[in-house]
């Protein structure tokens, strides 16, 4: 049997027509989550300077935080990790059904992790008087956790744009690789948070 | 040697099945490994023993994230070093960051700070 034949299936990982044998559009995806991961390190690791040495007046974080809140988004955020993969899955099967399915609950949890985000700022500021000037701790966290939250956000809008396409017909099999790049974003953001939740979250607990 | 195309295609689609499944499997693996990281810190050990086992259990959930559900395990090697070069940046400078901070003349001023300044110029 010819190798024209076997050709046929959609090699979703490797393209031939690029020195790399990568499609571009994921290569690019690589190259910026890359560049993210110094973005982020920076701003964990001032805040680890300033929990490491905490200036005078600085509010006990463990008063202040919900380890139970925190991991029932962690939770919420793996789930949408495994939805984002299966959505993955589904478009390089051609299942545009399937695909619609995952794409929905995984901005479902994005959505649900939002709002407790949201509600959890919220208690911070109004309930335990946190705010992002009053204290160096408010300024280190919520600067972490905001940046983290508007990569969620952009998340969130970028997979809403490919329900639609999905719809419109703008998305078939042949863009698998715009949904790959689209998981690749979303899974960094959920391994942001796991060393968020370790660093910022867990360490304040021992 | 060249596999037949049913052949081909039939072993594509048992790894596209068999993907589904390790995916499940991963992510109810991932929501252990959280509850486990939740137990740690009640654990009445020494802390360096429990910030060793977090940063453990993290990096573990972490790998298989990026191996698994971001494909590195099945793409060609470049992208995992393309990957891992931000990785060792973004790490390297933590690593320097948190150790020039820890210097005592880079730590943040107590109240006290200028009367000891003060001592010190006198």
């Amino acid at each position: 049997m010819s190798s024209t034949a076997a050709a046929g299936a959609i090699d979703h990982h490797h393209d031939s027509t690029t020195v790399t044998g990568i499609p571009n559009k994921k290569l690019l995806m690589w190259a910026f989550l890359a560049s993210d991961c110094m973005f982020f390190g920076c701003l964990i690791s001032t805040h680890l300077i300033y929990r490491l040495h905490p200036p005078p007046g600085t509010p006990n974080a463990r008063d202040v935080f919900s380890i139970e809140l925190t991991s029932f988004s962690t939770f919420i955020l793996l789930m949408s990790s495994l939805m984002m993969a299966l959505a993955v899955n589904s478009i390089q099967k051609g299942n545009l059904k399937s695909l619609r399915w995952s794409l929905l609950t995984t901005i479902f949890f994005g959505l649900i992790f939002l709002g407790c985000q949201v509600y959890e700022f919220r208690n911070f500021v109004f309930e335990k008087h946190l705010t992002i000037t009053n204290s160096i701790l408010g300024t280190t966290f919520f600067t972490l956790t905001g940046t983290h939250g508007l990569h969620v956000l952009i998340g969130v809008i970028w997979l809403t744009a490919m329900l639609i396409y999905s719809f419109t017909g703008r998305l078939t099999e042949k863009d698998a690789i715009d949904v790959e790049s689209m998981g690749l974003y979303w899974h960094f953001v959920d391994i942001v948070w796991i060393v968020i939740f370790t660093a910022v979250y867990l360490l304040e607990y021992l | 040697m060249i596999a037949p195309a049913s052949t081909a295609h039939a072993s594509g689609h048992e790894l596209e099945q068999s993907k589904f499944w390790i995916f499940v499997q991963l992510a109810m693996l991932l929501a252990v490994i959280t509850g486990l990281e939740l137990v740690t810190v009640y654990l009445p050990f020494m802390k360096w023993i429990l910030v060793a086992a977090l940063v453990i259990l993290s990096t573990v959930k972490f790998m298989f994230v990026i191996f698994y559900f971001m494909h590195l395990r099945w793409d060609k090697a470049f992208c995992t070093i393309l990957f891992f070069i931000g990785l060792v940046l973004a790490g390297g400078t933590m690593w320097a960051l948190l150790k020039l901070f820890s210097v005592a003349d880079s730590k943040p001023l107590t109240l006290d700070a200028p009367a000891a300044i003060v001592r010190t110029v006198a």
